[in-house]
């Protein structure tokens, strides 16, 4: 999923005429004060980083006048949060807020339909709605065939005891925050608050929003926003991830490799397949050694990705062996792959009876592979032992090195 | 017997003429498997190997007998494709197609479900039934005899690589399988474990499952629901994969997209526990499903 910052997400719903406040997004204090002049009164100043609960973690806060917000400005500004640093807030005028309501849209995994959340309570988070008022909330599935009808809307909130003109109001925000939702192929809208104000408008104080990364090929008016973190978790990529992204992507139709660094850990961890990795990474913690990294590779990468991964792999400070290992495979073709890690191997000045390093892998011109491999002086095994064997002969060999 | 494939399974390839579907084909055709005909518009007239190719599925189903469809299409037509098979009364789609967007994949599988349609997948390397000799997908490639042997396990993983490799290992332990099934790595897919247990449950060939899970979902915890309730009888095995991602951020996927903790759903220790609770012969380590193998 890539996140879009609340300015973008702000604008694309305001496109869709769905109120929200004034803001503006500044990088210095004192842009921060003359923003906050401009708009007047009371200011809420946002963190503009792509991370969750910013309330939570200090990164929305509330300024009286406009020194106040230069102040609250500066203390944001510069600071790094989960790896992001601050370089710019929002600005936006703080409503006069006399209720606070919820709600998101997402798709329910299990029900494998799109879903809407409501709540006739706001401003903390669901998890904490659902433990506190489970009364106060309506879940209703949507026919993704048809989409959300209008009346659907007016009988969520009205069903939450809403009437009058704020039922009207909501019913039409949520009806175009549907519209929004399909659009831009969201995974998540949430909007948290909805603020109802003492003016009796309602608006979209603070809102989520996630896009499904494999829809951006038909998303090229927002591409260009989105925050796509690391695909493997929510925090921006080391230099030796980097790399590999660049080895996979310099030949992106031909096999994949994947790589993600862990803290510390013994050994290259360099094996093939979704389930086979999370197997046998389990497997080597369970004999007590930690892998240096995490990786998945295959659909029959050619050498030059085989190598890149594998250089990239075995280049991390501190690692004792490589192993290498996946499951019986009927595409990848093992003579590019020893061709690949025989050549990462000698280029790294890696000894294999120094830096123990073991194969596993039977698949698609294997005896060729097994050839090249034992040539280069390394342990090989296709199918006559298992996945698990094949750790538990790799962690004797780095005990050997421990004495 | 097996479940959802077997001699009268009659095939129709949606995006037959691309350069991975006509390898493919070739493997499935070599195999045994019956493929009545590809589809790929503009390109009627042409064969693959031999199976005819039409322009559209109607037009196949006018000349042949169908009853299942492969989707090779790229992710942008997936929906459309599935659509078109439903319509034309096919009763079994599997798709290989991985990456297609969610929002796709949801009114898919909606689509198909209202129709009474069995999707497998997306994102397969989809099945095998090895006594008929009929397989479905690139699983098993061109020498599918390594892993999968005809016998009387019944195995389901999310896993492509997985169902071959614990194939494999039930063909070491001295057995081999009824039906096969690469379930797909995506978060949203056709067939859950649950209904291919209830298929299982059916078959009188299958005397056990050997099921390969991995983190996310609750794929896990409805079988384990579903076994108290007492919809699957027969022996179940299962290993589940990925323990220590319970120690990394939550939203960290690693492996297939799928596998994703999210919201604290998805442990592999919650579904080990349930699991367990049900009775189901859950393995501490992969090696040990040979011994509960050797047991049965």
């Amino acid at each position: 999923m890539s996140r879009l910052l609340e300015n973008i997400s702000k604008g694309l719903i305001s496109k869709e005429e769905i109120p929200i406040p004034n803001f503006q997004v500044v990088a210095t204090p004192e842009e921060a004060r003359k923003a906050a002049q401009e708009i007047g009164g009371e200011i809420v100043v946002k963190a503009l980083i792509p991370i969750g609960k910013r309330k939570k973690a200090g990164l929305v806060k509330f300024a009286k006048d406009a020194e106040d917000t230069k102040i609250i400005a500066a203390e944001l500004l510069g600071k790094t949060v989960q790896f992001y640093p601050i370089n710019k807030v929002l600005i936006e005028k703080k409503l006069n807020i006399k209720e606070e309501l919820f709600v998101s849209i997402t798709i329910d995994k299990n029900k494998q339909v799109p879903i809407i959340i409501a709540s006739v309570v706001g401003g903390i988070d669901i998890e904490e709605l659902s433990r506190q008022y489970p009364e106060k909330i309506s879940k209703t599935m949507v026919n993704p065939l048809i989409g959300l009808p209008k009346y659907k809307s007016r009988e969520i909130w009205s069903g939450l005891g809403m009437t009058s003109t704020k039922l009207k109001q909501c019913s039409t925000i949520l009806d175009r925050l549907y519209q929004v939702f399909l659009k831009y192929d969201c995974t998540i809208l949430e909007v948290n608050p909805l603020v109802l104000t003492k003016e009796g408008i309602v608006k979209v104080a603070a809102v989520v929003m996630g896009v499904d990364d494999l829809a951006i090929f038909r998303q090229k008016e927002i591409e260009p926003y989105l925050e796509v973190g690391s695909e493997r978790s929510w925090k921006p990529l080391t230099d030796l991830e980097k790399q590999v992204v660049s080895v996979n992507e310099a030949d992106p139709y031909r096999g994949t490799a994947r790589y993600t660094e862990m803290d510390n850990g013994e050994i290259g961890f360099m094996c093939g397949g979704g389930g086979a990795s999370l197997l046998l990474f389990d497997a080597l913690l369970n004999l007590g050694v930690k892998p240096a990294n995490y990786t998945e590779f295959g659909g029959n990468p050619p050498e030059k990705k085989v190598y890149g991964l594998a250089k990239a792999i075995i280049s991390k400070p501190g690692i004792k062996g490589l192993f290498v290992c996946g499951n019986i495979t009927s595409n990848t073709q093992v003579d590019k792959l020893a061709r690949g890690i025989v050549r990462a191997v000698k280029e790294s000045n890696k000894d294999p009876k120094k830096f123990p390093i073991l194969v596993r892998y039977a698949g698609v011109n294997e005896a060729i592979g097994k050839q090249i491999i034992e040539e280069a002086g390394i342990e090989y095994y296709g199918d006559n032992i298992t996945m698990e064997e094949a750790a538990s002969l790799m962690v004797k060999r780095i005990e050997v090195l421990r004495k | 017997m097996a479940i959802l494939i077997n001699k009268e399974t009659k095939i129709a390839i949606q995006g037959i003429t691309g350069r991975e579907a006509s390898m493919v084909t070739k493997h499935m055709l070599d195999y045994g498997t019956k493929i009545i005909a590809g589809i790929t518009p503009g390109k009627f007239g042409e064969n693959v190997y031999g199976v005819p190719v039409y322009n559209t599925m109607k037009e196949a189903c006018i000349k042949h007998e169908i009853n299942t469809s492969i989707i090779y299409v790229p992710p942008a037509f997936v929906m459309d494709a599935v659509m078109e098979a439903v319509d034309n009364n096919l009763k079994f789609i599997v798709i290989i197609t991985e990456n297609i967007p969610i929002h796709d994949t949801v009114k898919c599988l909606y689509y198909a479900k209202k129709a009474g349609a069995i999707v497998v997948g997306p994102n397969t390397a989809g099945l095998i039934n090895p006594e008929d000799r009929v397989k479905i997908g690139p699983l098993g490639g061109d020498n599918a005899e390594r892993c999968f042997v005809p016998g009387s396990i019944g195995v389901i993983s999310r896993s492509g690589g997985m169902t071959a490799e614990t194939s494999w290992m039930i063909k070491r332990a001295g057995k081999g399988v009824t039906t096969s099934i690469g379930i797909g790595g995506d978060p949203l897919i056709g067939s859950s474990p649950k209904s291919l247990l209830a298929l299982f449950e059916q078959d009188k060939k299958t005397e056990a499952v050997l099921m390969f899970s991995e983190p996310g979902t609750r794929f896990e915890e409805d079988v384990a629901d579903f076994i108290k309730e007492g919809g699957f009888t027969k022996t179940l095995i299962a290993y589940v994969a990925g323990r220590f991602t319970e120690q990394l951020p939550e939203g960290t996927v690693f492996g297939h997209a799928g596998a994703i903790i999210e919201g604290g759903l998805g442990k592999p220790s919650i579904k080990i526990k349930m699991l367990r609770e049900a009775g189901v012969k859950v393995a501490e380590n992969y090696d040990n499903i040979i011994e509960f193998l050797e047991e049965l």
